[in-house]
């Protein structure tokens, strides 16, 4: 009787486990492989190369350079405190360093924080070793086991210094680590474009980063990885840049403070963009070390700072031909004449003109190839604010000027309104005549005087293009064509015999500029930022040049020469 | 020896050989996934123990039973009971607990001992009613309470229904048992009751001492049972155990992962001091999946089953008391084992018979099912 009792309670007990184990094993089963899953895989975004940037010839302006680093694997290392493990992969560290010929780069508080926060990880020991340590050991490779060479990719700007601002450079992404809907445990931390072409380019630049699976036991040391998506590389860029005439404007700021932008008038491709002065890319990989950068954001010249499209200026005089098209616009003929006395009188304000004792008669076109400040006083009395306003923002001033670039500052063309916002105070005629000659506060970019200078040439304002095969944006300037001949004519005397003589000097085609001469500041920083603007060859540009720069004496004097030189190494090369 | 064969009980046999290949490869499995290297070779040491165990099962069952236990149940319940002294006093201290003396777990030959014991004396105590029940649990309260002192609570409580079976089976006061099954399942709810009181959520501090105060069970055993109420809550704690137990047999799935490939095993997520012993059945249960748990429980029964139908078989009141205890011994390990790992019953220190390393245990297994087979063989047919 005992023995059947048994029999049904050994059966029944039996049944009883067979039914729970179904239900563990087989209705629950997803749950508990997904909680398996969790707890034993990390998921690791590897970085994907990045692309090239080159300029219109193929020069090489931006590539990678392949950096082996020796790399520690934790796993071998481990011991059962995590004391004993940091001690354990210390010595291992320090063996090797001897074998290698290399100190130990890492303190004691890096190994923890890297053993307490990513100990699924590889420890990145010696980044980027000489070719004696790596023959070293690779001769070692079997004694030196946990270690192993790492392949990374560094940021390399083979030119160095050029185009610094126009390149731009790279960061390591920080720590997102959510993709999408996809949540990684650990990242490579792929470069990411921080400023520049590198970061307004950079999606197209980045690529597609990889995804990697590690499998890592309960005290979570790696076991083994599998590859789930290979990182795909970045596209290469191409500019319009052409590295040769980048080089020429180098040269010529510098040991100056300025800024000169080059482009095509005829589609907007910039052929230079320069800003001085500048830093050396290089210094920046594979981190931007923060002295560095301390040193070169506390450095009074401000070589971060990118003067060609984000540096805001008085034009001075080289805001003159558009007070001329607007005269021209409002029907003052270009014959018209004025007595130049050297001072131009507006109420109380007077008014100097460059030659102290006055120019004399002066036409239009001979205004312009004197720069006579009374003369275009008066002009833009005559046409009246609006028409000068708008000619202003005509030719693209006060607006941003659509660049494929992430520093693209609009500048300021005051009106009224502007000026009683900005100072409580009502737009004064002295306001009009002083905008007349392009000063108060009139500020203008060097790449928007760029794009004036090439409008005035061609008739066409483009939209200024740092990437190649970009569709061209352009749009018919509003003023009559025999306008922009007289003002064309007065440009073409401006450098035949006039203020900016130098702009064409041993250009081997016509030239024609408009130089200006601004001051600026007050008592101590009191200063000139002189000007020359130009466009060649004259009968039909396929050159647009605006420079400045800072601290100079005059634009016919400081900066024509420049500009000259440059033409130069454009059209005599 | 003609009948020897003829009443041989083939099934029981095979299984059990079929049981420990199965728990050589667990142990192989499990051992490697080690980090020392000396788990690694342990399923050759169990190998040769389980060899060992044939040979002691073949000479136990060719012996006649009855001999053994007339000459030899004193000297074995003696040789026990100085031993579970013995080890309290010279046993090595191993995660809280004085079970080892030298190389084996008295505790565990002791169960065989203990059931010879009564197998043989019950008879006589049951001439005395209610004082010869007295007497069988004075005789059983002794060792169980050296044992309980180690602490071992899991061979205390699977000696239990072992007794008990046999106190049914030679209606030793029988009336007085029902009344003792009564107050044991009462008394286990009261503490389950009493537990959940005090470490459900929201308890004061006060009030869940105050509580505690009443249970008769140590710290770390109030901890087992409010894993085993309560799973969920601090998975990486006190419920690490249970929780890890589950996603290994849980994660087999149907067919499992392959002999050797226990991921949760491998990767050490599966504690790594018990996937040997008491959690062996997870190691299992990952790499073959339900169907090897299926496998596992019908080798089990047909191991069981047949011990009880020997029982049955047996016209001597001694072997049916021996048979059914052995039985209900290996019934008790292997329910409460592989219950305990899916959060059926609390976790308790608990071997599964012949898949889990302990050698002490495997042999006394074997020892007693020798003698099972040895009741088989020596039934009078016919009469």
């Amino acid at each position: 009787m005992t023995s059947i009792v048994s029999i049904i309670v050994f059966v029944l007990g039996f049944i009883v486990l067979g039914v729970n184990l179904k239900e563990v094993q087989i209705d629950e089963s997803a749950g508990y492989n997904y909680a398996n899953a969790r707890q034993s895989v990390r998921r690791v975004q590897t970085a994907a190369p990045r692309g090239c940037i080159y300029d219109r010839n193929g020069t090489l302006l931006a590539g990678n350079r392949k950096s082996i680093g020796i790399v520690l694997s934790t796993t071998p290392f481990q011991k059962r405190t995590w004391e004993a493990t940091q001690a354990e992969i210390i010595a291992a560290i320090d063996r090797t360093g001897k074998i290698v010929g290399l100190e130990n780069p890492l303190s004691d508080k890096a190994v923890r924080r890297h053993i307490r926060q990513k100990l699924s990880m590889p420890l990145l020991v010696w980044r980027d070793i000489d070719e004696k340590a790596l023959a070293r050991f690779c001769e070692h490779e079997q004694e030196l086991e946990g270690f192993s060479l790492a392949e990374t990719e560094e940021r390399v700007y083979p030119q160095g210094r050029l185009a610094s601002h126009l390149i731009g450079y790279v960061g390591r992404a920080e720590g997102d680590l959510n993709a999408g809907d996809v949540k990684f445990n650990f990242s490579d931390r792929e470069m990411r474009g921080r400023s520049g072409v590198e970061h307004y380019y950079d999606s197209f630049l980045r690529g597609v980063s990889g995804e990697k699976n590690l499998i890592v036991d309960a005290r979570g040391f790696t076991q083994s990885e599998s590859t789930i998506k290979v990182a795909r590389r970045g596209l290469d860029l191409t500019l319009n840049l052409d590295a040769k005439v980048q080089r020429a404007v180098e040269q010529e700021l510098k040991g100056c403070i300025g800024a000169c932008v080059v482009m095509d008038p005829r589609n907007g491709e910039v052929l230079a963009f320069a800003s001085a002065p500048d830093y050396d890319i290089n210094e920046f990989v594979p981190i931007l070390k923060s002295e560095l950068y301390d040193s070169l954001a506390g450095d009074r010249r401000k070589p971060l700072l990118n003067r060609a499209s984000g540096g805001a200026y008085a034009p001075g005089s080289t805001f003159k031909p558009i007070t001329a098209l607007a005269g021209l616009g409002m029907g003052i003929p270009a014959e018209a004449e004025l007595e130049c006395i050297g001072v131009y009188e507006v109420g109380t304000m007077k008014l100097h003109c460059a030659r102290t004792w006055g120019h004399g008669i002066e036409n239009l076109k001979t205004a312009l190839r004197d720069s006579c400040n009374p003369y275009f006083c008066n002009l833009g009395m005559e046409a009246g604010t609006n028409a000068i306003i708008t000619a202003a923002r005509t030719m693209g001033l006060g607006a941003k000027t659509g660049i494929d670039f992430g520093v693209d500052m609009a500048g300021v063309v005051p009106d009224d309104e502007w000026k009683r916002k900005q100072y409580g105070q009502k737009w004064y005629q002295g306001d009009l005549a002083q905008m007349s000659i392009g000063q108060s506060m009139l500020l203008v970019s060097p790449l928007q005087m760029a794009r004036v200078a090439g409008a005035l040439g061609t008739g066409y304002l483009v939209t200024p293009r740092i990437k190649a095969g970009e569709p061209v944006a352009r749009t018919k300037l509003p003023f009559p064509a025999k306008d922009l001949a007289k003002v064309r004519e007065g440009m073409e005397l401006v450098v035949s015999s006039g203020s900016g003589k130098a702009g064409g000097e041993g250009v081997g085609v016509k030239v024609a500029g408009k130089t200006g001469t601004a001051e600026v500041g007050k008592g101590e920083t009191r200063r000139k930022n002189t000007w020359f603007i130009a466009y060649a060859p004259a009968e039909n540009p396929t050159v647009a040049v605006a420079m400045v720069v800072e601290y100079g004496v005059s634009g016919g004097s400081t900066t024509a020469p420049k500009v000259g030189a440059v033409l130069r190494s454009i059209f005599n090369g | 020896m003609v009948r020897y064969f003829k009443n041989f009980n083939y099934l029981m046999f095979a299984s059990m050989l079929a049981l420990i290949a199965i728990g050589t490869v667990a142990i192989w499995s499990a051992g490697n996934a080690r980090s020392e290297a000396v788990f690694h070779g342990m399923w050759k040491q169990t190998l040769a123990t389980a060899m060992l165990g044939l040979v002691v099962y073949l000479a136990l069952s060719i012996a006649d039973y009855r001999k053994i236990l007339e000459y030899g149940s004193v000297a074995a319940y003696g040789t026990a009971l100085v031993l579970l002294v013995a080890v309290l006093v010279f046993g090595a201290k191993i995660y809280g607990g004085r079970r080892w003396l030298w190389f084996f777990q008295p505790s565990e030959l002791s169960k065989l001992c203990i059931i010879m014991f009564v197998a043989n004396f019950g008879r006589r105590f049951r001439e005395f009613g209610f004082l010869g029940f007295v007497l069988t649990g004075i005789a059983v309260g002794v060792p169980l309470l050296l044992i309980l002192a180690e602490p071992d609570l899991g061979t205390a409580l699977t000696l239990v229904p072992a007794v008990l079976i046999m106190m049914f089976s030679l209606r030793i006061w029988r009336k007085g048992l029902f009344v003792i099954l009564a107050v044991i399942a009462l008394c286990g709810s009261a503490v389950m009751a009493a537990v959940y009181e005090a470490e459900k959520p929201g308890v004061t501090e006060e009030r869940r001492a105050a509580i505690l105060k009443w249970v008769p069970l140590k710290a770390h055993q109030v901890k087992r049972v409010k894993v085993f109420l309560f799973p969920e809550e601090d998975i990486l704690g006190a419920g690490y155990n249970l929780r890890q137990a589950k996603i290994s047999i849980g994660s087999g799935g149907f067919s499992g992962k392959g002999i050797g490939k226990g991921e949760t095993n491998h990767l050490k997520y599966l504690p790594q001091a018990i996937s040997m012993n008491d959690f062996i059945f997870c190691v299992y249960a990952e790499e073959t999946g339900f169907i090897g748990s299926l496998a596992l429980l019908a080798l089990f029964g047909m191991l069981v089953v047949p011990g009880a139908w020997t029982a049955f078989t047996s016209n001597d009141e001694r072997g049916e008391a021996l048979a059914l205890s052995v039985s209900m011994l290996v019934f008790a390990h292997v329910y409460v084992n592989i219950a305990m790992s899916i959060g059926l019953v609390p976790i308790t220190g608990l071997p599964l018979p012949f898949i889990s390393s302990g050698r002490t245990f495997l042999l006394t297994v074997m020892a007693a099912l020798g003698m099972v087979q040895s009741v088989a063989t020596h039934r009078e047919v016919g009469k």
